[in-house]
């Protein structure tokens, strides 16, 4: 036998208690990860190169509020700006409302240099920029309803008073959302009556060291006019979205505080109770030799090996978890577009084994320090 | 009891504290203990005895006075320093037994061993000889809740024998044990004191046991009564 050995048939020797502790920590550090990630996935949208270079322009005083599509031609005219596009969300309902997926009218023209990270066939986006009525869209859509190219679709407006038909000109591929559908603003701006607005202009700099400059100049641009605008990166955009539904931050991280609090009050109690139980063993190893702090060892190894292996399941579940959700179902159609990917990042798994750590010194520390203290007279004396 | 005294006691004093009160466990206490001596410690409850036992092993401290064992004044020592010291001189063997039920007895037989730097080969060899000098090598693969009360203490008798120790304190070690299985584990004491000339001190009530041993001392209230030193050898 070994001392790594006599750990193990410590732990093992209550095998109900071992498990339902072991499936409270994994399940726990499971959803501590599962929180982080979606927490990350809405705070942290991912930033491509072309992604730094894109910056959205919107009404200064919400999102919702459309802005007059007259400013694209002064908003081009602003040094540094490459290309200017005007985007509007269109949230149509295909079908029926579970078949959501995300529209979006724009430029048909200057779609594949805004999202240049997302590629159509040369002749597919041509044929797009031709056809007012047409539209492209990404392959993870094309294969849900399994469309192909040339199909119609009709769109029903909820926002908008029309419903465009639709046919599918073209398909890209990449970018971090292939789930979109990209039709002619034109064609919308027609549909509804010739408004003349849209709700942002999605803009592409010509160097990432332009855009400083470019926001404010557009800024000041549109100052004093019925619909002031506020030009921010693409990342403060995608972020104020977050924001809008509340303070995400807070409410996901308290709910992990509460989870990481009850957790170690449920292992504390587990260890404290094993340790108790051994009060009587924990005095025969000192009366044969061991001293205090070889105690505290083996008790600390013990719980460590607890929360650790707990926190390997639970945060290595997540993460194969993650991937798996993420190969086989549509995230983005699940969440109705609030996740479009679900990534564990290593950092996050990193968070949850530290937890894993600090849960495994935490829970034991004040029994097992009892323990030290505890002289091997008052240990022997609670065997009689 | 010419030898060379391995236990010198002097003056010996231990007091409890239960709240307001001081509780004398032992009062002003002397005695010597000779190398390879079997004593029994006999006393009625509260009489100190078990105390006693508990100081000269070093898992309790006197209030004053001075017990030195083999030369080691023990009170003087660390946790530490104790708890190394207790490995290499004491061996113990308490009246439940304790062994640590998920071990087998060859497991627990080599618990002390696991704190020295002897291979696991060495170990090997030493544990089977504790469990073959005890009779048990045919039971070393058993777990305690397979082994019969008598048995039980042999196994714990070869694990305080494992280190070789020089001392062997045993508290009421047949308290717990039917009559048949007590003589059994006694002739072992007596057995390890004649051929194996370990220092043997006894706790227990029974006179029976008490006649196992070379000298009774008699303890009451904490003191150490004078002249009643019984030198009587059983001869089983």
């Amino acid at each position: 036998m070994t001392i790594p050995g006599f750990i193990l048939r410590n732990a093992l020797r209550n095998k109900r208690r071992l498990v339902l502790t072991l499936l409270s920590v994994t399940l726990s550090l499971f959803l501590f990860t599962m929180l982080q990630t979606a927490l990350h996935e809405m705070t942290q949208p991912s930033q491509t190169e072309e992604s730094s270079l894109r910056v959205i322009v919107r009404h200064k005083v919400s999102l919702g509020n459309a802005l007059p599509t007259k400013y694209q031609s002064r908003i081009e005219r602003v040094p540094g700006v490459r290309t200017c596009m005007k985007f509007t969300w269109f949230g149509g309902i295909y079908r029926d409302p579970k078949d959501f997926f995300p529209q979006f009218a724009v430029d048909a023209d200057k779609l594949a240099d805004i999202f240049s990270e997302a590629k159509v066939d040369p002749q597919e986006n041509a044929a797009f920029i031709k056809d007012r009525a047409g539209c492209v869209v990404g392959i993870k859509t094309m294969d849900r309803f399994g469309w192909k190219l040339g199909d119609r679709i009709t769109l029903k407006g909820t926002i908008w008073p029309c419903d465009p038909v639709l046919t599918i000109r073209g398909v890209y591929r990449g970018g971090i959302d292939e789930t979109n559908l990209f039709f002619h603003h034109e064609y919308m701006d027609e549909l509804c009556g010739k408004w003349g607005v849209c709700l942002n202009f999605w803009i592409r700099a010509h160097r990432a060291e332009d855009i400083p400059g470019l926001i404010k100049q557009i800024d000041e641009t549109f100052a004093n006019t019925d619909a002031e605008t506020k030009t921010e990166t693409e990342r403060a955009f995608l972020l104020e979205f977050v924001s809008m539904i509340g303070n995400v931050k807070v409410l996901i991280n308290s709910i992990c505080s509460v989870i990481i609090f009850t957790l170690i009050l449920v292992t504390a109690s587990t260890m404290s109770m094993a340790i108790r139980e051994r009060a009587r063993e924990i005095a025969i190893l000192k009366a044969v030799g061991y001293d205090g702090w070889q105690i505290l060892g083996l008790i600390l190894a013990e719980s460590f090996g607890l929360a650790l292996t707990g926190g390997f399941l639970g945060c290595f579940g997540a993460w194969f978890g993650a991937t798996m959700l993420f190969q086989y179902v549509n995230i983005a159609t699940v969440s109705n577009g609030m996740f479009i990917k679900l990534e564990v990042t290593p950092h996050i798994v990193v968070s949850g084994m530290l937890i894993a750590i600090v849960l495994g010194v935490v829970s034991c520390i004040v029994p097992a320090w009892s323990s030290v203290r505890m002289s091997v007279v008052t240990g022997l004396k609670e065997l009689d | 009891m010419n030898a060379e005294p391995i236990v010198q006691i002097r003056d010996l004093t231990k007091l409890y504290r239960h709240g307001e009160i001081d509780v004398t466990a032992l009062d002003n206490v002397s005695l010597d203990i000779s190398a390879g001596e079997f004593v029994a410690l006999m006393g009625p409850s509260g009489s100190g005895k078990s105390t006693l036992l508990h100081i000269i092993a070093g898992v309790d401290r006197p209030t004053s006075g001075q017990c030195v064992v083999q030369g080691t004044d023990v009170a003087a020592l660390n946790e530490t320093q104790l708890a190394e010291w207790r490995n290499h001189h004491v061996g113990f063997v308490f009246q439940t037994f304790n062994l640590i039920p998920v071990l087998t007895a060859f497991e627990n037989v080599e618990l002390p061993l696991l704190l020295t730097s002897l291979s696991s080969r060495e170990r090997r060899a030493h544990v089977e000889a504790a469990l073959e000098l005890v009779g048990l090598a045919d039971r070393m693969r058993h777990l305690p809740r397979q082994l019969s009360g008598g048995q039980e203490q042999r196994v714990a008798i070869a694990r305080s024998l494992v280190t070789d120790p020089t001392l062997l304190v045993a508290d009421e070690p047949t308290g717990n044990l039917d009559a048949h299985s007590a003589t059994e584990v006694l002739s072992l004491l007596q057995t390890l004191n004649r051929t194996a000339g370990k220092t043997v001190i006894l706790v227990t009530h029974d006179p029976k046991a008490a006649a196992y041993a070379g000298r009774t001392l008699h303890l009451e209230k904490g003191e150490l009564l004078n002249g009643h030193d019984d030198s009587r050898l059983h001869s089983a």
